[in-house]
């Protein structure tokens, strides 16, 4: 188990940037477009076998040739402020049945990651998810924000479009984040890095489906290069968010009427308390996903 | 951590070949040659791998009112040079567990080549004779091979959303180390995937047997064969909906998914039903 650096460039107190699938992969596409637009070079990987099971094996003429695992890669983009260290991760180590990682694989994975944050004299990372909001599809996404040192609160309220998540109404001073994005700065908090974790809004309702909700990734994005005092000039989200529109809004007019009436009055009312969705209607949602995919694929 | 590998004897054996069988894969292949040779051949447990770091251990399943346990378990047969690993498919860690194999095959008993046993599923009719593929870790081993009846020109990438099978990482474990070895599949019908074919057990043993002159007795497995295909006939009698599909797949006609699961279904609780 261990890191492969394919170079040691010079960086000068980079900040790490972090992303692994999650819901509507809010964190992943942040991050990948992020590195993309600013042409991040690759710097290194995690090697893959001890957290991850294959997921591609070549047979050429019936020799096994290659075997392909969930890639684990760093990058790294010189900057004129500050250079930034990213790290992509296509799945997390799940050792369970969860989608999520958990356990010792998970906390493995983390430190591996912070090792090199560290070796590049990092000191702070960030990572990015995905917030479950009582909110409406048509609403422009917040980003929640959380931090592991309290020094870093005031930071965070001074960021655009942001909220801390104890602002976040119904949430009181407690949450939670799973997986990765939220291990890897409880991590670095005990290694004294300072973490934040940067989170866009999905809407309840919208949580369950296998789709990207890139939407929140993009209001995320925004966040992060105003942090970073970064521009991104061509944002490939912009086109993915208004495509994704039309997909959200086909499931969305699949909702029985009075299910879609109560999501109705989140567009109405915006200052007083939202309602999530009942008991009822999760249920509905859990038993009804995969017909609204089979009837894309029929279409 | 315990050392994961618990010898309880150092069997002699002059660079033996190595077969590996996983329980309740595809039709009971592997498990089902794996025992035939174990049986007949008297081949005696020597090595385990320990399972806490490779299954859930937090209870235990329980198949027709017996309690699993997981085991993975080597034996030898110093006889016939052979080293036999019948194992629960692990559930974590399975690049440290396919590894402990190789060790095992490569450390403890330097062996000449590995087999692991899988079934292929196929739209074919249990009518059809069978075929037997092989995959390889080397065009070394692939020639050495060329004798026998085998398709060797297989061309294949996971697609997506699938996994590759645990057969293939071992070879690709076993590639990387520079251990000979070679996937054997079988072709199973779709519809006995979730019961036995005994049919395609006989087919992988015709294999090794070739291959190690073990000189295997097949009055049992050829008894077995004989009685599941008298009962897919009684049923074909009885079931003008199975048999129909059937003949459609001997015929090498397509079935919509509707007489696939119908297929399925009244095969499996048909064999599944004792004395009929």
């Amino acid at each position: 188990m261990g890191i492969v650096l394919r170079q040691e460039p010079e960086l000068r107190k980079p900040d790490m940037i972090v992303g692994w699938p999650g819901i509507g992969n809010v964190g992943i596409i942040t991050v990948e477009t992020m590195r993309q637009a600013l042409g991040a070079e690759e710097l290194g990987e995690i090697e893959p076998w001890d957290f991850f099971y294959p997921n591609k094996v070549t047979i050429q003429a019936g020799i096994v040739t290659d075997m392909n695992f969930p890639g684990s890669k760093f990058y790294y983009k010189r900057m004129p402020k500050k250079d930034l260290l990213f790290f992509i991760g296509e799945e997390q180590p799940a050792t369970r049945e969860s989608a999520y990682a958990e356990g010792k694989r998970a906390y493995e994975m983390a430190n591996l990651v912070l090792d090199v944050a560290q070796k590049f004299s990092c000191g702070r990372v960030f990572t990015s998810g995905a917030a479950i909001a009582i909110t409406h599809h048509s609403a422009q996404p917040k980003v929640w924000a959380v931090a592991n040192q309290k020094a870093l609160l005031s930071e965070l309220r001074s960021y655009d479009n942001t909220i801390l998540m104890s602002e976040v109404e119904g949430k009181g001073n407690q949450g939670s984040i799973t997986g990765l994005n939220g291990l890897l700065i409880g991590a670095a908090k005990r290694r004294g890095m300072e973490g934040i974790c940067l989170m866009g809004e999905i809407p309840d309702y919208l949580s369950r489906m296998p789709f990207p909700y890139p939407k929140a990734s993009k209001a995320v994005l925004g966040t992060l290069a105003k942090i970073m005092g970064v521009t991104i000039v061509h944002n490939p989200l912009e086109e993915m968010t208004v495509q994704m529109e039309t997909v959200v809004e086909n499931v969305y007019q699949q909702f029985p009427p009075e299910i879609r009436e109560r999501l109705e009055q989140r567009k109405l009312v915006t200052q007083t308390k939202q309602e999530a969705i009942t008991e009822e209607d999760e249920q509905w949602f859990k038993e009804h996903i995969d017909e609204f995919f089979n009837k894309d694929k029929g279409a | 951590m315990t050392e994961p590998l618990k010898f309880s004897a150092q069997p002699k054996l002059r660079k033996p070949t190595m077969v590996i069988g996983w329980e309740s894969d595809t039709a009971r292949l592997g498990e089902r040659v794996t025992d035939y040779l174990i049986n007949s051949l008297g081949a005696q447990p020597f090595c385990e791998i320990d399972p806490v770091e490779f299954f859930p251990l937090g209870g235990v399943t329980i198949e027709n009112d017996i309690v699993q346990f997981p085991q993975s378990t080597f034996y030898a047969s110093r006889e016939h040079n052979l080293v036999i690993f019948r194992s629960a498919i692990p559930r974590y860690e399975w690049h440290e567990f396919l590894n402990l194999i190789v060790d095992v095959a490569e450390e403890y008993c330097h062996v000449k080549e590995m087999y692991a046993i899988g079934g292929m599923i196929t739209a074919a009719a249990h009518t059809a004779p069978r075929e037997a593929w092989a995959t390889f870790s080397s065009p070394k081993i692939k020639k050495a091979l060329s004798p026998f009846q085998l398709s060797r020109e297989m061309n294949f990438e996971t697609p997506p959303g699938s996994r590759p099978t645990l057969n293939s990482y071992l070879l690709w474990v076993a590639k990387n180390r520079d251990v000979s070895a070679s996937n054997l599949w079988i072709p199973v019908p779709f519809y006995l995937m979730t019961s036995e074919d005994p049919a395609a057990h006989k087919k992988a043993l015709e294999f090794l047997d070739k291959r190690m002159g073990l000189g295997l007795d097949y009055s049992a497995i050829d008894a077995t064969i004989k009685q599941q295909n008298e009962r897919l006939k009684r049923l074909r009698i009885s079931s003008e909906e199975i048999d129909g599909c059937i003949r459609k797949l001997e015929n090498n006609q397509r079935l919509s998914e509707e007489e696939r699961e119908g297929l399925v279904k009244g095969i499996d609780e048909y064999l599944r039903k004792r004395n009929n």
